[in-house]
């Protein structure tokens, strides 16, 4: 019988398979060593010593840094940064060097490296430890960003980041962390920049990533109660973007609707919407619609944060809008 | 390398480095100013005594990162004269198949790990790459190469402070040429020395003159050895004098013709040779090694100018690890 | 002062649209109230359209030759009370003005225009099979959000297959407004009008020596009576004749709101032929005036037929009409009502014919007469007294000449 595990548990699973399997592989961030802020390397320190699960100082710029030059020189880093919000201060680091590194040094150096991140709002979290800022990401060449939506997913998806010989930014949701699904390691592990559909159907192709899945695949059931059959694709890599799924997908559908708790502006939904609206222009059979967050940080009281998200009524409204 | 005392010939061939890389970045101005020299090249000229300095201690599995100006630590670490050259003017057989340029010159089989745009941005590579000498405990270590104007950046206190932490073997070589950028340091910073930065953080540090061969030999020899060791972190403050500008094309306007004055006092190869013939060594022979130096670059200039441009269908290679990966981005 | 917007009205029963042939004002001119703002081209004619108000034509909305739909917003009209009202003259069409809504008048009246321009809005995998398919797409029923056609659209009219256009190969004409307004009334009076026919031969020996001794009186100036001329005084004092057969038939024949509805006077309709199609301009009151008269209206009406000016009392209130396609036409022929009238006079071309007069044999001129009637109006016996009356009345002498 299949194992239940929360998407912590099995994040730490990952990381404990890949720290046995590979000796180059290395944890690092704030307080890693005592299991991290969320508990997700919790009795790893213990388990494979203390140079392969390091604590570091509040210094978000310098680790990341650490975790490229290691990863240059031939570990494989797994770096924790708290919050995606904090991401912000190592983005010299991520955007200037991990992401050009392999380029600029015309193949000689790769920096194989994992940077794990959490994001999403939930519970109050407020406008600094709140946000989804992926699609700054995606603007960059040469840095992989992955968002899985389960447990399951996340678990095949890190390990193979942590195989990738690329900078990856790994998003994981708060508002997962405590979801619970069986959990049955076998398989070959996802490829990165290939997406999954979630669900099949034939008349609308629900985009979404991350936590949004859920919301995506809630929608579907409740379309299909009055007939509308969704497709739900799980992008799960946002860069590179699988438009090969898409478009297969939108081809059969003809209507896409892309959906993700980030701002629309400028957003991976804008970037698939261009795709879909170039490469498929002549599938549609109506404009392609995207749901997100109107465009505001994200506030603090629990009122205030449940109006600004966007949930599964949401995607079903923007169907509906689609098919009337 | 050089274990022991250097002998007369160690010094003799640190005093062909010393020419090579003050002619390789003269051909370096020469060819900006004709306009065959894409971007903005920054040169080190007056400083080469750190870089030779410091390498002398280098062997190819020890680590090198430094910044903007990085031509002659390049060179120092070993890195061969024609594919640099051609880096720097945008030659398919660069180091980096012109993909980097004069600020991004890497040489991964030399240990020459980096060099970054971005002041301040190398020092935490540097220190990963001491982490991962560390993990591997193979005695080597990693030297960074940085401005006094980085010290004015938060990720050098942060670099420094994990560091320690972690007792990693880097060599932090600040070159202190009294200029960061265009504005003078006393513009900049209250503190004097870089060095007084190293103290809070537990990590040893000494200043010297960067401009003297021998006194940055040994004082270099002296750290890398208790890197070696495992005694962790240690800062080495060279004060040096630039000889040339900020970048070439620079018109000097911020600096006084007395600074300038004082150049040929302070120029390492002239001290070198200072040195050199009072113990003994001929000024023909003095003469005899700059002009194979001479050689040794306008050859490898020649043959850089001469090599075959990129192909501009190339372009797209080494964004990722995987062509599939590249195939599905937008 | 305040804008007042102007729209498009409903000229005629049956008008749902009609082209803009052309402003006959510019922007920043005066407007007077019953002053021919623009000309509309409808099914029928084209005709003035007035302004129902006076003031400034600040913003005309819809450019010439452009289709409009009634209620349209054409124009802005900034009234102004100080303009003297237009003597009221032969009001054609009075541009219907309707309440400025609101303070965002220009704005909404902007909106309106966008729509108006008639862009056919579908998905591009819709246009994509009905190209395949050869579909017109104008006539594929819209389904999506703002009347866009959609993909299960299309699908549906290519699986009731009663939208195939021709091949590919040959792309379909949209249809002229005039060739439109035959078609729907030739449907209309085919498929719900039962109509039968009655024949006679007339002699027109004496009709023409009547005709000549007029021409050979009126002066030069005066307009040249015709054949027709005759004929439709002829059916008009028939009709007097004969009041059952001046009437119109309305409502479903099965239903009690089922009625005959008598005429008030003789109106007779005169088909014209017209390049790509054909109007039937409407003569009031014929059994009044004499044949000189009914020959100067006759030629006025028939000209502006020919030039597309009728005017709207022009096109109505006919219970009957007169086609004669002339001296190239048929020996005879039979036409279809022009609903809601309830008869048709078919008249073939004049010929020599072997005719026995007295016991004798002769040759006159002579013509086959086909009269159409609506059942629901009348029977044959009615028919045939009426085509008898008409026959005497045509070869008798006893016209009202003037």
């Amino acid at each position: 019988m299949a194992q239940k595990l929360t998407f912590i548990e099995i994040l730490r699973r990952a990381l404990d398979e890949e720290l046995t399997r590979d000796p180059a592989v290395h944890l690092l961030g704030e307080d890693v060593a005592v299991g991290g802020a969320f508990g997700v390397t919790k009795g790893l320190a213990q388990k494979h010593g203390a140079q392969r699960v390091r604590n570091t100082p509040i210094s978000e710029a310098a680790i990341t840094g650490v975790a490229t030059g290691a990863a240059i020189c031939g570990l494989r880093p797994v770096l924790e940064i708290m919050f995606i919000d904090f991401v912000t201060l190592a983005m010299d680091c991520l955007v200037n060097q991990a992401a050009k590194y392999r380029y600029m040094s015309g193949g000689q150096l790769a920096v194989p490296m994992v940077v794990r991140t959490q994001a999403g709002a939930a519970g109050g979290a407020a406008a600094q430890h709140s946000q989804s800022l992926e699609s700054w990401f995606i603007h960059v060449p040469g840095l992989v960003v992955v968002a899985p939506s389960s447990p399951v997913e996340a678990y095949g998806l890190l390990k193979s980041s942590v195989r990738l010989g690329d900078p990856v930014l790994f998003i994981e949701h708060k508002r997962l962390y405590a979801q619970r699904e069986a959990f049955v390691p076998d398989g070959p592990l996802p490829g990165i920049g290939t997406a999954r559909i979630a669900r099949a159907g034939t008349d609308v192709t629900l985009i979404a990533y991350s936590a949004m899945v859920g919301n995506a695949l809630e929608a579907a059931e409740e379309l299909a109660r009055s007939g509308i059959s969704a497709e739900v694709i799980d992008l799960r890599t946002l860069l590179p973007l699988d438009m090969s799924t898409i478009a297969a997908s939108v081809a059969k559908t003809h209507r896409a609707v892309i959906a993700h708790e980030a701002v629309l502006n400028g957003g991976v939904g804008a970037e698939i919407a261009a795709h879909i609206g170039h490469e498929l222009f002549d599938e549609l059979d109506a404009p392609v619609t995207r749901v997100g967050c109107p465009f505001a940080p994200i506030p603090f009281a629990p009122e205030l944060e449940r109006a600004l998200l966007p949930g599964t009524a949401n995607i079903v409204a923007a169907v509906r809008e689609l098919s009337s | 390398m050089t274990a022991s005392a250097p002998t007369l010939d160690d010094w003799k061939e640190m005093l062909r480095t010393l020419w090579r890389i003050r002619l390789f970045e003269g051909q370096v101005q020469r060819l900006a100013a004709a306009g065959e020299v894409p971007g903005f090249p920054h040169l080190s000229t007056g400083q080469e005594a750190v870089a030779v300095g410091v390498c002398a201690h280098l062997t190819r599995k020890d680590s090198l990162f430094t910044g903007h100006r990085g031509h002659g630590h390049a060179l120092a670490k070993g890195c061969d004269l024609q594919a640099t050259f051609a880096e720097i003017i945008g030659r398919d057989s660069g180091l980096c198949r012109g993909r980097g340029g004069s600020m991004h010159l890497v040489d991964a089989d030399n240990g020459m790990l980096g060099a970054t745009g971005v002041v301040g941005g190398n020092l935490p590579l540097a220190a990963g790459a001491a982490w991962a000498a560390q993990v591997r405990g193979d005695r080597t270590i990693s030297v960074v190469f940085f401005g006094d104007g980085a010290t004015g950046a938060g990720v050098f206190h942060e670099t420094v402070n994990l560091a320690v932490l972690w007792r990693l073997p880097i060599l932090f070589v600040c070159e202190n040429n009294g200029y960061a950028e265009f504005t003078s340091r006393e513009e900049h910073s209250k503190v004097n020395h870089v060095s007084a930065f190293a103290a809070p953080y537990g990590m040893p540090a000494k200043t010297i003159d960067g401009n003297d061969l021998r006194v940055v030999h040994a004082a270099a020899g002296n750290a890398i050895a208790g890197l070696r060791d495992g005694s962790g972190p240690f800062l080495l403050e060279c004060m040096t004098y630039r000889l040339a500008g900020h970048y070439v094309g620079d018109a000097q306007q911020y600096r006084s013709k007395e600074d300038l004055a004082a150049v040929q006092e302070k120029c390492p190869i002239e001290r070198l040779k200072r040195q050199l013939i009072a113990q003994g060594v001929s000024e023909s022979e003095l003469a005899g090694i700059a002009e194979e130096a001479k050689r040794e670059v306008l050859q490898a200039v020649e043959g850089a100018r001469a090599a075959a441009r990129p192909d501009p269908s190339t372009v797209l290679e080494y964004v990722y690890s995987a062509p599939s990966l590249s195939a599905t981005t937008g | 002062m305040s804008l007042v917007p102007l729209e498009i009205p409903k000229i005629g029963l049956v008008m749902e649209n009609a082209r803009l042939v052309r402003w006959l004002k510019s922007v920043g001119e005066t407007v007077r109230q019953g002053e021919p703002l623009l000309e509309l081209e409808t099914e029928k004619s084209v005709v003035e359209v007035e302004s129902t108000d006076s003031g400034r034509l600040v913003e005309i909305l819809l450019p010439a030759d452009r289709e409009v739909r009634v209620g349209d917003r054409v124009a802005w009209l900034e009234s102004d009370l100080d303009v003297p009202v237009a003597a009221a003259g032969k009001a054609s069409v009075e541009l219907a003005a309707v309440p400025a809504k609101g303070p965002a008048g220009p704005a909404a009246a902007v909106a309106t225009a966008a729509q108006a321009t008639g862009r056919l809005k579908s998905s591009p995998v819709a246009r994509r099979l009905a190209a395949e398919h050869a579909l017109d797409l104008r006539r594929v029923q819209a389904t999506g959000p703002r009347g866009r056609i959609q993909l299960a659209d299309v699908r549906r009219a290519i699986e009731s297959k009663e939208v195939r256009g021709p091949a590919a190969s040959v792309a379909p004409q949209a249809l002229s407004s005039m060739r439109r307004a035959v078609a729907r009334s030739m449907t209309l009076s085919n498929a719900t009008v039962p109509q039968f026919f009655v024949e006679r031969a007339v002699d027109w020996t004496r009709l023409q020596s009547v005709r000549a001794q007029l021409l050979a009186g009126l002066p030069e100036s005066a307009p040249r009576p015709s054949i027709n001329d005759f004929i439709l005084q002829a059916i008009a004092r028939s009709l007097r004749a004969f009041p059952q057969m001046n009437a119109t038939f309305t409502g479903d024949a099965g239903s009690p709101e089922a009625a005959l509805v008598p005429a008030q006077g003789t109106h007779i309709g005169l088909v014209v032929a017209l390049e790509g199609g054909l109007l039937v301009p409407v003569l009031h009151e014929v059994d009044r005036i004499g044949i000189v008269e009914l020959a100067r209206r006759r030629g006025e009406t028939v000209e502006r037929a020919l030039s597309g000016r009728l005017k709207r009392e022009e096109l109505e209130g006919a219970t009957f009409s007169l086609s004669n396609l002339g001296a190239r036409g048929p020996d005879r022929f039979t036409a279809l009502i022009s609903p809601p009238q309830s008869g048709i006079l078919a008249v073939g071309r004049q010929r020599d014919c072997v005719v026995a007069v007295g016991g004798g044999i002769h040759v006159r001129p002579v013509s086959q007469l086909t009269l159409t009637v609506d059942h629901r109006v009348a029977d044959g016996r009615l028919a045939a007294d009426f085509l008898a009356s008409l026959t005497e009345i045509l070869e008798g002498n006893t016209w009202r000449l003037t």
